[in-house]
């Protein structure tokens, strides 16, 4: 490793620069998650404290702006906009938070499967998992979104199964990479059996990487739903999720509601935000991925 | 005659982090003439490497120089950048370690020799091309026509560090800065690498400075040497008076931990290198001293020049004493009582996995009829070269791969078990990994690592105790259980991997390349407490290593493989005293051997 | 060298086996087969016979499996009962215009990416890298319908200064290039600020990492400047994992992105994907899925093959 880094010829730094390095300094860890927990009581919790039921119509109030009475406006039917948004939350939430651990775990089961395991099994798991991954996931789910209409419960199904291979590609190579280090032969040598080299020794070594791609996972989650439920193959009337109410508001845009549009595209934002600032904080505290 | 390159009080500090900016090396002098070689020797941390990137100014950007740094009479630490770039280069060649990095692997070797001639000489790109070809075959490559649009990765390492040698040289600089070049080369093409610096240094009168920590190296080949310790000068002068008489003490226990072919002890130095936060006031090696005194911690001594050497010491070792550790080894002939290891027939063939069309290719046999017995208590020396087949022919023992032949331990033929059998017999058997780093998992504490072998074996009864003795046979306080292998030394994590070896109780324990990557002293420290661990408990050895002074200090028998082949097997004494093979001729001839110092003067 | 191409050439043309088959097993998971999804509410038994005749779906499966294959050599990609036309025909003239979308985007993108991450890596540590690290994550985190929307919503209703959606204006008789730029301008910007959110950061990881590394200082050492370094040296290595992406983007140039293309009402193959699905006309929607997977495939063996050229390590396997 050069002790030297070359960088560029020094020049006067702005006082702009000092503002920006200081914004950037707060910890990302603890932005991200001060933000993903606003958005889980935002959807599991606030649903259940603002009374007034989402899918109730009151078209005398049909496309108001944000009031006292109605704090985020209404929609093209007078539902509470507000209402809808807590309660799209709770289904956006219930069904991408079940799917991302689920593949979750069948990506780590995979890879370390085909890590792991005899020769010709790592290569077969590999070839299928690369014909997986040469369709990107929002076709293959627009593919089956169009077999069957899903249901809450296929839809996390569906979701949980689309994220996996990403995962299970890395947990293979990282697994890989490190069987053959010393520190796991010296433990075969010592008569360990490879599940517990597994256990004890690889999984603590590739915890750092498991963990930051599990809330990246979590984050691809939310937005796969979002953007299906955007195309009208995802969460299905009566219920709404962020991305339905979003298209929704679209529909409308001649109008210009922007309290139909901006509220549950920022949530989505911040869910993935959220993801992304815990998952680089993470990455920082665990000192890089070795 | 004046100096080609004279440092005057140069002191380099670094950011270090929460304690800010401290200097790394301090107060620098030294200077060295047209054609003379010097060698600035020290250990790890002990700013060598600091010294020579800062008379190139290659520091990183907050780092800060103090002092002079006059090259023919020019102040380079008075440049600006674009004066000093024009330096860089042509009037100094910089030649660094590991030359696979630091070739850029998508240029050609050609390319990146001319582009060093161009930058400081507008001639046509076939003028540079010329002078490139010129060049290569100036370093020893031959056919330099077809090599000159090879890739660097194309070439074997000696090879490499030719090529890095020519480029440093093109613009014929006069001083030549090589920082460790030959560390991670095989000892026959380092031999040649240096022979090669040395012819350059006397056909272009280029003064060389030498930066190094292998002390047979200056003792062959420099003119003068200049000893730096946790950032300090401690010794400088001839190299000749300097290997007669050290005045130094951390000189003279240096000198008596560099294994040496045939040498009968190696010294320890004990405790650590200081941290550069944490430096004590006066002298700096005071607290490791044998002879320390109390007023060597009130102020850092002032150099003391009498015959010979200059050493910054209260109280310089006279330069009538003779150095005691070159004493020459009076070997037995070990006899064992029982039989250990057997190898019969052991052959090991690597297959290279084929990709989609072509075909797995059958390659040479990486070992061949090896066959070796080993005694109990004894200890057996693997010597090679890198491709030799000696780190397989450990792995092939360890049962880490797969061989065909046969390997018996106690009695018991490994290939005639299976399942349970045959890993425990297989625990009988422990190795040490050369990166002591990378033998232990980063994520767990000391404690359990060591413990891991008791509980696989199910002694988890006194748990803690049991580890904490394990610990103290390597010398080792029972505190340090509760680290993490990051916040040890390399010499201490190498201890903490034989302990856990020690833990699993066996019979053997293989060692590849245990010292390598290690401190001269922390290397002497090690070899002497496996010594006193063979002795203690009858453990058996297999010593891998590349370097013949640490196994002819370690063995009581040697094999010299060659292309994965015995090409010599026989006792320690009857080997270094009279080889048969030539392989194991030329391979002593490039061994750091024991010189009788009151004579024999160092070979320019 | 040629080795090395013909075994890519090779392994890619087994992993479109693979695929094609699993695709032609994926088409028969639709319920009662195709012939209940064109037929609807008329299906009787006979009618379905007929239809599944006509399809030739009587046939036992692995007989199917190589008529699919010589339909797929011949062009024959199918026939949309509910659009009435072949699904090649279709599937072309879709086409086009996500090409035409794509491309621009991704030429646009992949200069803007060079240009930050150059930015990024050669400051990295100080205030413009750490400027655009913030902004990379900002924006990656942005939801394509929401950029979209967006955009739509400020520069179409409320600054009326570009068009929404659809590709020409309906009441023009003879559509220009302006026309056509108009419409390409938001979905462009679109695609563009995700895009390069993402592969500046790649491209700016990269930089920073070959300049930490050991050739870096040897140039140094012959008194080069760190302009040359940084142009000569530097980007050439660091532009490897750029190409691999790019060559991961291939397939979008053609098969484009439903979620853009659907807030704009942009009548590319990313759209025709989403309308075939929600109205079930699976012949487009198993066609689109095979073309995506086969592009895929083709992209990943251009990524390999130009690395190869980047890289000559590669080369000598």
């Amino acid at each position: 490793m050069s002790t030297t880094t070359l960088s560029a010829p020094r020049g006067a730094a702005a006082p702009a620069g000092k503002f920006i390095a200081w914004l950037t300094a707060k910890d990302t860890l603890a932005t991200g998650v001060i933000m993903g927990l606003a958005i889980l009581f935002i959807g599991f919790a606030a649903p259940f404290l603002y009374p007034p039921d989402p899918y109730a119509i009151h078209p005398a109030a049909a496309l108001q702006s944000p009031s006292w009475a109605y704090p985020l406006g209404t929609d093209e039917l007078g539902r509470d906009e507000l209402a809808l948004l807590l309660s799209g939350g709770f289904y956006t939430l219930v069904i991408a938070l079940p799917a991302a651990i689920l593949a979750f775990f069948i990506g780590v089961a995979y890879g370390l499967a085909s890590g792991l395991g005899p020769s010709w099994l790592d290569k077969t798991l590999m070839r299928l998992l690369d014909a997986i991954l040469a369709l990107p996931s929002l076709i293959i789910l627009l593919f089956f979104a169009s077999i069957f209409t899903p249901n809450n419960t296929t839809l996390i199904l569906l979701l949980g199964f689309i994220s996996w291979p990403a995962l299970a590609r890395l947990v293979r190579n990282e697994t890989m990479a490190q069987k053959n280090r010393d520190f796991v032969l010296a433990t075969e040598q010592l008569g360990a059996s490879q599940i517990y080299i597994a256990h004890v020794h690889l999984l603590r070594v590739m915890a750092p990487i498991l963990v930051v791609n599990g809330t990246f996972m979590v984050g691809d989650s939310i937005l796969s739903l979002s953007a299906l439920s955007f195309l009208g193959l995802g969460v299905q009337p009566p219920y709404e999720s962020w991305g339905s109410l979003l298209e929704q508001g679209l529909d409308l845009i001649a109008l210009n509601p922007w309290w139909l549009i901006l509220p549950p595209g920022l949530l989505v934002f911040g869910s993935l935000l959220s993801a992304s600032l815990t998952g680089q904080g993470l990455l920082a505290r665990f000192g890089g991925t070795r | 005659m004046s100096a080609v390159l004279k440092l005057e009080n140069l002191t380099v500090s670094l950011p270090r982090g929460a304690a800010g900016t401290i200097p790394i090396l301090e107060d620098l002098n030294l200077s060295i003439k047209a054609g003379e070689m010097l060698g600035l020797v020290g250990e790890s941390g002990s700013g060598k490497t600091i010294a020579a990137l800062s008379v190139m100014r290659l520091l990183p950007a907050r780092g800060r120089i103090t002092g002079h740094a006059w090259l023919d009479g020019t102040d380079l630490t008075t440049l600006d950048e674009r004066a000093m770039r024009r330096v860089r280069g042509k009037g100094v060649g910089m030649v660094f370690q590991n030359p696979l990095s630091a070739l850029n692997p998508s240029k050609t070797v050609g390319a990146q020799i001319a582009e060093s001639y161009l930058v400081h000489n507008s001639v046509s790109a076939r003028a540079a091309r010329a002078r490139a070809l010129e060049l290569l075959s100036e370093v020893g490559i031959a056919t330099p026509a077809q090599k000159i649009d090879d890739y660097p990765h194309q070439f074997s390492g000696g090879m490499r560090q030719r090529v890095m040698i020519a480029m440093a040289l093109s613009c014929s600089p006069k001083l030549l800065i090589a920082d460790e070049p030959t560390t991670g080369l095989d000892p026959l093409i380092a031999g040649q690498i240096m022979a090669l610096i040395t012819r350059l240094r006397r056909e272009h009168d280029m003064a060389v400075l030498f930066v190094t920590h292998d002390l047979s190296v200056v003792e062959e080949h420099a003119d003068s040497i200049h000893v730096l310790y946790a950032g300090k000068s401690v010794e400088w002068g001839s190299s000749r008076d300097f290997f007669a008489h050290p005045r130094h003490p951390y000189s003279e226990a240096l000198l008596g931990s560099v294994a040496r072919v045939g040498q009968a002890r190696l010294q320890n130095i004990e405790g650590n290198l200081p941290e550069p936060e944490s430096r004590p006031p006066g002298c700096r090696f005071s607290p490791r001293c044998p002879y320390k005194q109390p007023d060597c911690d009130a102020a850092y001594p002032p150099p003391s020049t009498s015959t010979g050497t200059t050493a910054a010491c209260f109280h310089p070792l006279p330069a009538t004493a003779r150095a005691t550790y070159a004493e020459p080894l009076q070997k037995q002939i070990f006899a064992p009582t029982a039989t250990q290891l057997t190898i019969q027939n052991l052959e090991v063939r690597y297959h290279s996995t084929g990709s989609f069309l072509t075909p797995a290719a059958k390659l040479p046999p990486a070992l061949q009829d090896i066959a070796i017995t080993l005694g109990r208590g004894e200890c057996l020396g693997v010597v090679g070269e890198s491709g030799s087949g000696k780190s397989t022919l450990g792995r092939a023992v360890l049962q880490m791969i797969s061989y065909s032949g046969h390997i018996t331990l106690d009695g018991q033929d490994f290939s005639t078990l299976r399942g349970a059998e045959k890993r425990n017999l297989r625990k009988k058997i422990q190795v040490v990994f050369q990166d002591p780093r990378e033998s232990l998992n980063p994520r767990i504490k000391i404690g359990d690592i060591i413990a891991e072998p008791l509980r696989l074996a199910g002694k988890t009864t006194n748990l803690r105790e049991q580890v904490s003795t394990l610990l103290g046979r390597v010398g080792l306080n029972p505190e340090m259980a509760q680290k993490l292998p990051g916040g040890v030394s390399g010499g201490q994590a190498q201890r903490i991997a034989i302990a856990r070896a020690l833990a699993a109780e066996p019979e053997l324990i293989v060692l590849d390349e245990p010292t390598s990557s290690l401190d001269v002293s922390t290397q002497a420290m090690l070899l002497n407490l496996l010594k006193d661990l063979a002795l203690d408990s009858g453990l058996s050895y297999i010593l891998i290593s590349h370097d013949f002074a640490v196994v002819s200090y370690m063995a009581d028998r040697i094999a010299v493989l060659n292309s994965g082949r015995i090409v010599e097997l026989s006792d320690t004494a009857t080997l270094i005293s009279a080889p048969q093979h030539d392989y194991t001729k030329s391979l002593l001839a490039a061994a750091p051997q024991l010189r009788d110092r009151q004579t024999a003067p160092a070979q320019t | 060298m040629i080795r090395m191409v013909a075994g890519r050439i090779a392994s890619s043309s087994l992993s479109i086996v693979i695929l094609v088959t699993l695709v032609f097993f994926m088409a028969h998971l639709t319920p009662g087969g195709p012939a209940y999804s064109i037929l609807g509410q008329k299906a009787t038994a006979a009618s379905v016979q007929e239809v599944n005749a006509r399809l030739g779906l009587n046939v036992p499966i692995w007989q199917q499996y190589f008529i699919w294959w010589w339909h797929l050599f011949q062009g024959k990609l199918g026939y949309s009962y509910l659009l009435s036309r072949p699904v090649g025909q279709l599937l072309w003239t879709y086409e086009v215009n996500t090409m035409v979308f794509y491309t621009v985007s991704i030429v646009l993108s992949t200069a803007l990416s060079i240009l930050f991450g150059l930015i990024q890596g050669v400051y990295f540590g100080r205030w413009p890298a750490k400027l655009i690290g913030g902004l990379q994550l900002a924006f990656y985190a942005l939801p394509a319908f929401f950029v979209a929307a967006m955009l739509v919503l400020w520069f179409s209703v409320n600054m009326h200064l570009l068009p929404a959606s659809g590709i020409v204006n309906l009441r023009e008789v003879h559509p220009g290039i302006a026309t056509y730029a108009a419409h390409l301008v938001l979905p462009v910007i679109t695609v563009t600020i995700l895009t390069v959110s993402a592969l500046s950061r790649y491209f700016g990881e990269a930089v920073h990492e070959e300049l930490g590394k050991d050739y870096v200082r040897t140039a140094a050492a012959k008194g080069i400047t760190f302009q040359k370094i940084l142009f000569g040296h530097v980007i050439r290595n660091a532009l490897r994992p750029l190409v691999t992406i790019l060559g991961l983007s291939f397939p979008y140039i053609f098969t484009g992105g439903v979620i853009v293309e659907s807030v704009f009402n942009y009548p590319g193959l990313g759209w025709l994907m989403w309308r075939s699905s929600l109205s079930q006309d699976y012949p487009i929607v198993i066609a689109i899925v095979l073309l995506i997977g086969v592009l895929t495939v083709v992209g990943n063996l251009l990524a390999d093959l130009v690395n190869g050229l980047l890289d000559p390590r590669a080369r000598f396997e």
